[in-house]
């Protein structure tokens, strides 16, 4: 922590505490310790003091005991030359600063007459403040807090250079459906009075709520989160460390500084860090970044206004919801099929008489500036009717946890996300794209930005978890397209280049996928960056993703752990999530082997390989053949044979993918046990099996393998094998 | 040698969930075993039935489902109170058909006052439903929640699409949490992860597996049930073990052999007994399969389905 | 459990000879594994591997089949506890009570209700299987010919009930070419019943009381060498008898338990004068491990949900809820019968058809593949969308089956009808149908009448 703020801090605290202190002696002196002090109609006494400390304070002869409390947290003041690089004493002075504010706000409700509108949800002409809320709004609010309603909340402490600028940011947290407290004062002025002044309504149904011109009447934010952890949360009074861990978790709330930032504003604001509140100040004070107790960094200081609402929700690490594609056209995937003739096309952009490039990058939270949205070339509406046009879309996104990897997967979102508007059609990915755009979509006003528009909208909500900021580019000018088409195929390129090195010798994680549980009740897929979900579908980076994206569901990180058996693949991490995964029904898994504790077919898979023991080999059978095959079962019995979830030694489901894996059942012999497919099947696959073959050193290991042409029956392909000479004839028996 | 019968003793236990407050409270789960298997385990609250009542008169029901409340469908208090009073409803569940916005859409307010004067008006703990509009429903519960603050009800149906909203304020305002997945074990668990995540407490969730009636997907209900309760005791899985409900009675009387009559269907045999047994038989395999709570609807169904939960957990 | 199929196939004869009806040997031995071939179909096993072969694949509960011909059954080779782990495999028979002291009309009144009780379901027919025959009288002509009488009346199984031996002896030997069971052998008789049973080759019940008294008579039983053996533990109150019925279950499959290792027959009609109640234990007992169901008697409104509910029951889980994709023929339809749409989810299909079957009126229903969503469902994933449905319909070959071109859609996806219309060509033309599935008999004949 900074010196300089630390140092401030608790100068601040001990001031504060020693006054809190001189009122609370002042008070019992006035009103006797039998005095009753008490917020109004709560059931959570002092709030801070009662969730922190567990001490109901009832009457001013509870609140010694507290004052004594506070002065054994405060740290001593550091001298000038004394280097403390330590948050913990900054923490304790803030606490201390916080526990003396909950008393000194208490004695106010002693005075007379009283400085605030109690019970009151809205203010009125003559009322600003409110004050304490009471239990009946904490808990109508509170409920929009655990339901996302209302994320979080701001604490803005002094005023706005200028009344436009307070109603400005009033109204940017308001967008974003924040609760707006305001305390203290900069220059004399709060800016709640401000807002007043403007002619907005306070309050609590506006959201924005002037609690008092004292800066400790910031307690009552405070105050509120800490009951709003104790009624939402269950937590009881006493256990600070869970009231301060739901609130960091779960109350986006942010302390934001105009003006000034005096000592004892940084006493509390060095308070709201141990409820994982962060501080974002417009004025230049030393900034507190490296992340600890709060999510990211702790002060973040000389932000401009026009960007201190977006840089506080970054640094809170609030989520933004996108709740509808603000699209003039249908927006939904029964729109995903639809097809957009010649007669019915406005104009048509890439495809292959023209250039075209979808890209998406990622960059710095600080580079994207989010929901923007930039043209760059012609509109539709410029367009002439019938005429083809080049197309970029080059989507950058930021995130605190966005990795590289998932670039690709949000890019293959590009297409479903556009191709669900009614009235675009969209073909492809990369540079292969192709889209339409319909005559109807243009009457209805449908333009280039609204492709940004899309994108930002379903980033955000199908991978709130992973980005935070999306950022579309869209051209239409021929050269700038081809300036981002270059630079696309390097990365691409790249990432081709990348995913082909990934092994599972590679990674420490795997990734499971239940979702077939459904109807298999046993079936756990592991997902290996050379073995893919049976179905094809999921690969090791979608899992990955999807795990981050959706901590809870279907896929999940597998350790590996301490290798079993390398060559059959099996690892003690692997089977211990299998293992209880399968409802204990799998005890071991082997990844690369087919006679040994297979994996599970679920019933999805794309083909089925199975031994011919006589042949010695195996062969396999896609899911569209239809044809009896040399193992005696057709595709369909051997899928009712081997699906549901069984581990069925001699037969496995899996991904076409993976017959070009190098781990191919590499435990059995690998891909030389190839001896018969389906023709359609190896004509599909034939890149990938003749580099296969190249790679074992066969190279016309490709000819070697029968299909239904050559041989029908396993003694047929014996004699297919003897007659080309298959490699299989020679290697050891597989049983 | 004399057999030693094999029994099963299990890691996991379900969670009791208690609905109601004050001496109008009924507990749910709390087993150790599967569903009638007293020989393996313990079953401190045996499966509870409760009766339906709806917030309007229902238009097309079965004559043989009409005739015991013949005389109360227009007045859901005297619906509710006649439910418990003559026909001894463990719970009343209160279906706020009405609240549907492409019926009659009536608002949030009007119907939770009207869930406050039905639970006010019985000696049993309440049931609040909606209309099954995911988004309506998370509207409706959270205002029921809040007028009825305290009173510990069970307020549904939580889905994916609204369990935030129901959930937050049954937190808020004290009251237990009816969740709606559909027909997926792994779904189920989903949901029950993401309340738990929102900070509804485990113990104050029921969970409704989607239920199909005889004929009509019990077959699907029934399995992923067992599969629940099998995952909740023998593995021990925690976000499992929480009692199931299932609103069955919907279903079983909008089948066509619960209101077909003799004439359109010659070869269906007596139509008011066919009624009852097709309701009866839907809730027999579902305490088969593990349910907590029934939502049933005809007196004599609710008569027979005791009188089997007695003898097959009491030997009566 | 049992072997794997491969390592089943190490032990046959790997010649691929076919003579056992499978194309190779590799398939015959996953079908032994999955249960559903027997060994003696291969010829050429050798001796020892048959050894090793049998006990491994026999069926830890022994399937024993009552009947002839068309009427017979089978009960028992049940597998798992719980249906989901893989399927409950032969369904439970119903039976109806008569005894010899009924009088003519009574018994045939109630032969008829055995005899014609028929529903039809999805395609599927659900009936009673057999009668159970009681010596009431105690007096075995009186049996006998109450047996001859209903062998003249019926041609399904029957379950031949007397502790007398004698008039076990007489019913037995009129009926026995009908393969019936005979019950009981009781720690009394079981040493004349169990001769009797093995010199009529017919499979015998074994009555105790209580399972202990009951293993022992089932290993007398065997040890005599009779094999098609019936077990009743005799109690008659649900509460002891589901716990026997469980430990049955378990002892024999996961104990391996032998003498526990054969179905058991189950008495609801014993066990209540309520026919309501009777229904329902009958129920519970169809879920919950029972191979025979004795009634009291079959009517409608009782048989209707319970052979639903063993259909139900015993339906295979680990069929994802999908149905084929296809033309469905429901009520016989010809060339101007209706044609209706939807998709592939099983439960809509279900309902669907049932609301077409229930309306009479001849209809082809076309089910197409949505991945087994449900209509709207499928509508808003795009799959149940005008360019996916005109080409399913084009290719599924109804336009020969037909001689109109009017295709009834769901209500719930009118928005679509248009779009279809314009991509189905030709002359079709697209009808809305109705939102719910219950106002479909009422749609379809109003449809029909008009023609
Ligand atoms: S087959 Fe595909 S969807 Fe199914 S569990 Fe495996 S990876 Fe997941
Ligand atoms: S009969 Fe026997 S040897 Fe011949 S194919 Fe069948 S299993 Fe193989």
């Amino acid at each position: 922590m900074s010196r300089i703020i630390l140092t401030a801090a608790i100068r601040g605290s001990h001031a504060i505490v020693n006054r809190v202190a001189k009122k609370v002696e002042e008070a019992i002196e006035k009103f006797g310790p039998d005095q009753k002090v008490e917020l109004p109609n709560t059931g959570y006494y002092l709030p801070i003091i009662w969730g922190i400390l567990g001490i109901p304070v009832t009457k001013l002869g509870d609140m010694p005991r507290v004052v004594e409390y506070c002065k054994n947290l405060l740290p001593p003041i550091p001298d000038e030359k004394n280097w403390l690089p330590y948050l913990g004493p900054g923490l304790d002075a803030g606490m201390a600063t916080l526990l003396s504010y909950d008393m000194e706000e208490a004695l106010k409700y002693l005075e007379d007459p009283l400085p605030y509108l109690p019970l009151a949800e809205d203010c009125d002409d003559e009322h600003l403040w409110l004050g304490a809320a009471d239990d009946r709004i904490m808990r109508k609010r509170g409920v929009e807090f655990v339901d996302g309603t209302a994320p979080g909340f701001a604490a803005i402490v002094g005023a706005a250079p200028d009344n436009e600028t307070a109603v400005k940011i009033a109204k940017e947290l308001q967008e974003k459906n924040l609760y707006v407290f305001m305390a203290s004062d900069h220059n004399g002025v709060n800016m709640a009075e401000q807002l007043k002044e403007e002619g907005v309504q306070l309050g609590w149904t506006t959201r924005l709520v002037p609690f008092g011109k004292d800066t400790s009447a910031a307690i009552h934010a405070m105050g509120f989160a800490t009951r709003v952890a104790m009624a939402f949360g269950g937590v009881k009074p006493g256990d600070y460390v869970k009231i301060l861990r739901y609130n960091k978790n779960r109350v986006f709330a942010f302390v934001m500084a105009l003006g000034h930032v005096t000592d004892e504003w940084y006493a509390a604001a060095a308070g709201c860090i141990n409820w994982g509140f962060p501080t974002i100040a417009d004025s230049n004070i030393p900034q507190i970044l490296p992340t600890g107790v709060c999510t990211y960094e702790h002060v973040v200081s000389n932000v401009p206004h026009d960007q201190i609402v977006s840089k506080a929700i970054e640094v809170r690490g609030l989520k933004i919801q996108v709740a509808k594609v603000p699209v003039p056209v249908s927006y939904g995937p029964a729109f995903e099929g639809e097809r957009i003739g010649k007669d019915a096309m406005h104009v048509e952009l890439a495809g292959p008489k023209a250039m075209g490039v979808e890209f998406c990058t990622s960059a710095p939270l600080d580079e994207v500036q989010d929901g923007k949205i930039e043209l760059v070339g012609p509109d539709f509406k410029d367009m002439e009717e019938g005429s083809r046009h080049s197309l970029g879309i080059l989507v950058t996104v930021a995130g605190r946890k966005m990795q590289e990897d998932f670039e690709p997967i949000l890019e293959r979102q590009i297409h479903h996300f556009l191709n669900w508007a009614e009235g675009v059609l969209h073909i492809g990915q990369r540079d292969i794209i192709w889209l339409r755009i319909s005559k109807k979509a243009m009457e209805k006003g449908f333009s280039a930005i609204h492709f940004g528009k899309i994108l930002h909208a379903r980033f955000h909500s199908e991978f709130n978890n992973i980005v935070d900021k999306i950022q579309v580019n869209i051209y239409t000018e021929e050269d700038k397209v081809k300036l981002l088409l270059d630079k696309a195929r390097t990365v691409w390129k790249e990432r081709d280049e990348r995913l082909a090195g990934l092994t599972d010798d590679a990674v420490d994680t795997f990734y499971s996928c239940t979702l077939c549980q459904s109807f298999a009740p046993n079936h756990v897929c592991i997902i290996t960056p050379e073995r893919p979900g049976l179905c094809g579908a999921y690969n090791w980076l979608d899992g990955k993703a999807a795990y981050e994206i959706n901590p809870t569901g279907p896929n999940q990180p597998v350790k590996k752990g301490e290798v079993v058996d390398e060559k059959l693949g099996k690892w003690k991490g692997v089977d211990e999530f299998v293992y209880p995964t399968s409802h204990n029904t799998i005890q071991s898994f082997s990844a690369y082997s087919i006679m040994n504790d297979p994996m599970t077919s679920c019933g999805c898979f794309e083909c089925i390989t199975v031994v011919l023991p006589m042949a010695n080999g195996v062969m396999i059978v896609d899911r569209d053949s239809t044809c009896m095959t040399p193992c005696g079962m057709t595709f369909s019995t051997l899928a009712g044979t081997v699906g549901g979830g069984l581990q069925t030694p001699g037969f496995i489901g899996m991904s076409k993918f993976y017959i070009g894996s190098k781990k191919f059942i590499s435990a059995d012999g690998g891909f030389k046990r190839i001896v018969w497919m389906p023709k359609a099947l190896k004509e599909q696959l034939k890149d990938m099996l003749v580099k296969r073959s190249e790679e074992i050193g066969i190279p016309d290991f490709y000819d070697k393998i029968a299909t239904e042409e050559d041989a029908t029956t396993e003694e047929e392909v014996i004699e297919f094998m003897n007659k080309v000479g298959h490699p299989a004839l020679e290697m050891e028996p597989m049983m | 040698m004399a057999f030693t019968p094999p029994l099963e003793k299990y890691a996991g236990k379900i969670r009791e969930v208690v609905i109601g407050k004050g001496d109008k409270v009924v507990k749910l789960g709390g087993h150790n075993a599967m569903p009638g298997c007293i020989f393996d385990g313990d079953f401190p609250n045996l499966p509870k039935i409760a009766l339906e009542v709806f917030d309007s008169a229902p238009e097309d029901w079965a004559p043989e489902a009409i005739k015991p409340y013949e005389d109360v469908v227009n007045d859901p208090v005297a619906w509710a109170k006649k439910a418990v009073d003559v026909y001894n409803a463990e719970l009343v569940c209160l279906h706020l058909k009405s609240t549907d916005p492409n019926g009659e859409n009536v608002g949030a307010d009007e119907a939770a006052q009207l869930a406050k004067k039905v639970s006010d008006s019985i000696s049993v703990p309440l049931i609040v439903l909606g209309s099954g509009n995911a988004e309506k429903d998370g509207e409706v519960a959270a205002k029921v929640c809040e007028v009825c603050a305290g009173q510990n009800l069970l307020v549904g149906l939580a889905v994916e699409d609204n369990y935030k909203k129901i959930g937050a304020a049954a937190i808020g305002y004290g009251h237990c949490v009816a969740a709606q997945s559909p027909i997926d074990v792994n779904l189920a668990k989903q949901l029950n992860i993401l309340l738990d995540n929102l900070g509804v407490p485990l113990d104050k969730i029921v969970m409704e597996p989607s239920t199909g009636a005889l004929g009509y997907g019990i077959e699907y209900t029934y399995s992923v049930m067992e599969r629940i309760e099998l995952a909740a005791l023998s593995q021990n899985d925690d976000k499992m073990q929480l009692p199931i409900m299932n609103i069955m009675a919907v279903e079983t009387w909008k089948t066509r052999e619960a209101k077909l009559d003799v004439d359109a269907e010659p070869t269906f045999g007596d139509l008011s007994k066919r009624g009852i047994l097709w309701e009866a038989m839907t809730a027999v395999d579902l305490i088969l399969s593990g349910t907590s709570l029934l939502i049933m609807r005809h007196p004599e169904a609710v008569r027979l389905t005791k009188e089997i939960i007695e003898e097959l957990y009491l030997g009566k | 459990m049992g072997l794997t199929g491969i390592q089943i196939y190490k032990l046959l004869p790997k010649t691929n000879c076919k003579e056992c009806g499978e194309p190779t040997c590799l398939a015959f031995a996953m079908k032994l594994a999955a249960g559903k071939a027997e060994l003696a179909k291969c010829p050429y096993v050798s001796d020892e591997a048959k050894e090793q072969l049998s006990e491994a694949s026999a069926p830890p509960i022994r399937g024993i089949t009552l009947g002839t011909g068309e009427n017979a059954f089978k009960i028992g080779e049940e597998v798992v506890l719980y249906r989901h782990e893989k399927t409950f495999v032969n369904q439970p028979g119903y039976g109806i009570l008569i005894t010899d002291t009924m009088d003519d009309t009574e018994v045939e009144a109630k032969i008829k209700r055995l005899n014609e009780m028929f529903f039809e379901r999805v395609g599927l027919t659900l009936t009673a299987d057999f009668a159970a025959l009681k010596n009431e009288s105690g007096d075995p002509s009186k049996f006998e010919s109450l047996t001859q009488k209903v062998m003249g009346l019926t041609q399904k199984a029957l379950v031949l009930i007397s502790e007398n031996v004698d008039a076990l002896s007489a019913a037995g030997k009129v009926a026995k070419d009908r393969r019936p069971l005979l019950y009981a052998a009781t720690k009394e008789n079981a040493d004349q019943v169990g001769a009797l049973a093995k010199e009529l080759g017919v499979p015998v019940a074994a009555k105790a009381n209580g399972l202990d008294e009951l293993i022992e008579l089932s290993e007398k039983l065997t040890s005599i060498g009779l094999k098609d053996i019936v077990l009743d533990p005799g109690n008659r109150k649900l509460k002891d008898l589901y716990a026997d019925l469980h430990f049955h279950r378990r002892a024999a499959l996961k104990d391996k338990f032998k003498p526990l290792g054969f179905p058991f027959i189950t008495f609801p009609n014993e066990m209540t004068d309520d026919p309501m109640k009777e229904a329902l234990y009958a129920a519970i007992f169809v879920a919950k491990y029972a191979g025979l169901i004795v009634l009291s008697d079959l009517d409608a409104h009782r048989m209707l949900p319970l052979t639903v509910q063993r259909l139900n029951i015993y339906t295979d889980p680990q069929r994802p809820m999908i149905m084929e994709q296809g033309i469905y023929e429901i009520n016989k339809p010809d060339k101007s019968s209706p044609v209706l749409l939807t998709t592939n989810f099983a439960l809509t299909y279900f309902i669907v058809s049932a609301e077409i079957e229930a309306s009479r009126v001849p209809s082809w229903l076309l089910v197409m593949d949505t991945e087994g969503l449900s209509v709207l469902t499928a509508w808003s994933a795009g799959k149940f969308v005008a360019d996916a449905i005109a080409p399913f319909v084009k290719k599924s070959g109804i336009e020969e089956k037909v001689d109109h071109r009017n295709i009834i859609i769901p209500g719930y996806v009118a928005q679509i009808s248009g779009e279809l219309e314009e991509e189905l060509g030709g002359d079709w033309k697209v009808v809305l149908g109705t939102r719910e599935a219950s106002d479909i008999p009422a749609f379809l004949r109003t449809y029909a009448s008009k023609g």
